[in-house]
């Protein structure tokens, strides 16, 4: 759709790469210009595509609808000299995990150490900010369906959790889990693997079709009985519900982006809005909420917003004019690893700017970059919001979770 | 259960932000909806009323009877703009000027653009031939040749500083950072300079520019401008960050990137509009809507074989018939009566020739607004912005029996 573009320079002045790198040339140049003289089935020559970090704020941002970010990463993937190996070891953070949360408390420790540090930064992968630590007892290793023990309730969720969650946080997946089944949902944890997010950023698209093709047939059984997807990471939710309809156009695709929701999406829509209300107790402090650049390419504005504000004495400061620079594994290679910093450093100034002691983001990502370039508590918002919820005198214990108490007090 | 808004405002520029605010502050709950980024952070960052004569107000008085601005009071637009001059203040972001007098601005080409409305870091500007400049650029600077300006105002000084290859976003962010605003300061210092005033292009940084221009001013004990720059406009990106940071902190919802896909009406009432996607549509809910979709640039007309049409809500579209009058015989002076097209709206902003209650336009998709010929895209915005905004609020406090746009923020 590079035709649509009339070259107004919108994407231009919302590319946070061509902001600080100047070798890129920006999404417009790399993007619909460039395009024109890209053939089919030929490589890409152009060597500053591999600039763009995928952020898509470009494709976001354009008024005519012309997806700059999609045609880049199309030459991304047929540039023959970026298949590098880091990419494609980033490109199976899938595999890495497994391997690693199996080897937690060795690859924890090696991590922290200056020479494999040091071994990491010559093998092209940049230390910049700290390696998040891998827990052995994974969320996938844990009871995935606790509700078939409970019977069934009206609404079903299969959440879909993520790399993320799975291999460094289960702890949070475990408390989305239990605030899913405190508010009385039925919950399971569907087998699932990467997104493929991953796979595409660093250029493999026949890795990131597997990854695809693997997810659809795992959770079409769950959409058929009656589940709806949720997912927690705003770039797996992007990929599921954008990029497999959409650039990858797989079969089945469709299907599961018409029946997957983000959470506090999902939480907004289908819980009445005064009981939503009356769950929260105060919170008196100040955050930051740095809105991840996937979350909104999303196109369903910032659900969680509405939450904080619901939330009294809660102070929240939304900010979505940066990105936070690390888009994934693209701040981990050295080779970005200038441009990366230089855009969380921005990041970091507006979030400092608001004067607030917390910064709360969806995408554990952008709390890595931010927490660390600012030095304040990087917060999942379900740390948050299981604090509104205990300061209301609301209790989690097992007992709560099995009856799901809260949709009592509803009725 | 899904929200519903007090209020969707479909439009992300001057006049749907400004409308947004001015709505969130009386205690509404507002969803902004807009397809990309307005052409708003394409612009100077200045604030155009009326271009003609030296008195903006004195000449909107002179506007054909046709034009938008006469839909409200003189009384009005002071207020309206004051209203804004007080807002952008609060997002940190002080703007200079008076409804009242005209101002012109040095523009990269050299002559003066006759504006009202300024940032602050342009408040000292000035175009005159007389002038005695001292410019400060940057080496390999794209879209900003000195030279043009040198050529009309024969006492120009010139000092070139070396920052590598650069745009003017790379140099804002550059000037965020301290070990660079210390260097150029630096060279600064060393530099000799007689001129009057200092003028360098509009690359002060991102969040600071202000204290950076104050912080120039102190060592060189004159004072100093920026010149608003070709897109990438920081300036321009300035203007739309700090409304949009404003909006967010009033608590206003933004869908942002989506196109609509359709309009969910009930009886004379629009009820919801959703937004295309690849899976499942979003859609967003409101008891009023405010249409500021801008013109043709901004895709909110959209000129096809069949004439020329709405893009949202396929309102009426008043445009000259014969496609051969469309245009003047030269692009300057902009006489063109394409630029006449536009919705109608009654003196309420409601959309003529349709019975829809609930709906207020606003901004330059308005009819016989003429955008470029007289020189007021910023200030008309911002005036039928918050104009639609007062008639929806009281379309609501009716509707709803003063019971709506109860939220404290």
């Amino acid at each position: 759709m590079f035709q649509n573009c009339i070259r107004c320079t919108v994407c231009v002045e919302n590319c946070p790469v061509f902001a600080v790198n100047p070798l890129f040339p920006g999404p417009k140049q790399a993007g619909p210009d460039a395009q024109r003289f890209r053939l089919d089935g030929e490589a890409t020559v152009d060597n500053w595509v591999k600039y763009c970090s995928q952020c898509r704020r470009c494709q976001n941002a354009c008024p005519y609808g012309v997806n700059c970010a999609d045609i880049i990463l199309r030459a991304q993937m047929k540039h023959e000299e970026l298949k590098l190996l880091t990419r494609r070891m980033f490109a199976r953070v899938h595999a890495l995990g497994r391997v690693a949360s199996f080897l937690a408390p060795l690859v924890n420790f090696f991590s922290r150490q200056r020479w494999v540090l040091r071994l990491l930064e010559r093998a092209g992968v940049s230390t910049a900010i700290p390696f998040p630590p891998y827990q052995f007892r994974t969320l996938e290793l844990g009871w995935r369906n606790i509700s078939a023990f409970l019977g069934r309730r009206e609404k079903k969720v299969a959440l879909f959790y993520g790399c993320f969650l799975n291999f460094n946080r289960p702890d949070l997946g475990r408390k989305i889990r239990n605030l899913l089944l405190y508010l009385g949902y039925e919950v399971v944890l569907p087998p699932q693997t990467c997104c493929g997010l991953p796979a595409l950023g660093n250029y493999d698209e026949e890795l990131a079709r597997r990854y695809a093709k693997k997810n659809i047939s795992l959770l079409t059984p769950y959409v058929d009985a009656g589940y709806d997807v949720v997912y927690t990471c705003t770039s797996c939710g992007l990929t599921l519900t954008h990029d497999y309809p959409g650039l990858l156009n797989m079969e089945g695709g469709r299907k599961i982006a018409e029946n997957t929701y983000y959470i506090y999406d999902y939480l907004l829509n289908t819980l009445d809005r005064d009981f939503l209300a009356s769950l929260w107790g105060p919170l008196d402090m100040k955050v930051a909420y740095h809105i991840p650049c996937h979350l909104k390419a999303l196109g369903i504005g910032y659900p969680l917003r509405e939450i904080l504000l619901q939330i009294p004495s809660l102070k929240s400061f939304v900010r979505d004019e940066n990105c936070c620079g690390l888009s994934g594994s693209y701040g981990f290679k050295k080779e970005n690893e200038k441009t990366s910093q230089t855009i969380g450093k921005l990041a970091a100034e507006t979030l400092q700017n608001t004067g607030a002691q917390v910064i709360i983001s969806d995408c554990g990502a952008c709390r890595m970059q931010l927490g660390h370039l600012t030095g304040l508590p990087a917060l999942d918002p379900i740390e948050i919001i299981l604090s509104s919820l205990l300061t209301a005198g609301n209790r989690l214990s097992f007992y709560h979770l099995l009856t799901g108490a809260a949709s009592y007090r509803a009725k | 259960m899904e929200e519903i808004y007090d209020v969707v405002v479909i439009g992300g520029g001057m006049a749907g932000l400004g409308a947004a605010i001015r709505l969130a502050k009386e205690g509404c709950h507002v969803a902004v909806v807009s397809r990309g980024d307005p052409i708003l952070c394409l612009s100077t960052g200045c604030i155009d009323v009326l271009a003609s004569g030296e008195n903006p107000l004195n000449g909107i008085a002179n506007l054909p009877p046709q034009h938008p601005y006469h839909l409200v009071s003189a009384e009005f637009i002071k207020e309206a703009l004051a209203y804004f001059l007080n807002e952008i203040a609060l997002g940190g972001l002080p703007y200079v000027g008076s409804p009242e007098e005209n101002r012109h601005v040095l523009t990269p080409l050299g002559v003066g653009k006759t504006t009202c409305l300024v940032p602050e870091t342009m408040a000292a500007s000035t175009a005159e031939k007389e002038s005695r400049i001292h410019v400060i650029s940057f080496a390999g600077l794209k879209d900003f040749y000195p030279s043009y300006i040198m050529a009309r105002i024969p006492a120009t000084d010139l000092s070139v500083y070396e920052a590598g290859p650069v745009s003017t976003m790379f140099l804002a962010t550059q000037f965020e950072t301290d070990e660079f605003l210390e260097r150029f300061l630096n060279w600064l210092k060393g530099t000799d300079i007689t001129a009057d005033r200092i003028a360098i292009p509009a690359v002060l940084g991102w969040m600071r520019a202000l204290e950076i221009k104050r912080m120039i001013e102190e060592e060189t004990k004159r004072p100093v401008f920026e010149i608003p720059t070709l897109p990438p406009s920081v300036a321009g990106i300035r203007l739309h960050r700090t409304l949009k940071r404003r909006a967010l902190d009033l608590g206003i919802q933004f869908y942002l990137g989506k196109p609509i896909e359709t309009v969910e009406m009930a009886g004379h009432l629009v009820e919801a509009v959703t937004l295309e996607s690849m899976g499942r549509p979003t859609r967003v809910n409101g008891n009023a809507f405010i249409l500021a979709t801008g013109s043709f640039v901004s895709g909110g007309l959209l000129s096809q074989r069949e004439g020329v049409t709405e893009g949202v809500f396929r309102l009426p579209v008043f445009y000259p018939p014969d496609r051969a009058t469309w245009f003047g015989e030269n692009f300057f002076p902009p006489e063109h009566p394409i630029e006449d097209a536009g919705v109608l709206v009654d003196e309420e902003f409601r959309p003529r020739a349709v019975e829809i209650d609930n709906l207020f336009v606003a901004g330059s998709i308005l009819a016989y607004a003429r955008v470029l010929r007289y020189g007021c895209g910023h200030g008309m915005a911002i005036v039928t912005g918050q104009a639609a905004a007062s008639s929806c609020l009281k379309y609501l406090k009716v509707a709803a029996q003063g019971d709506t746009c109860s939220r404290t923020v």
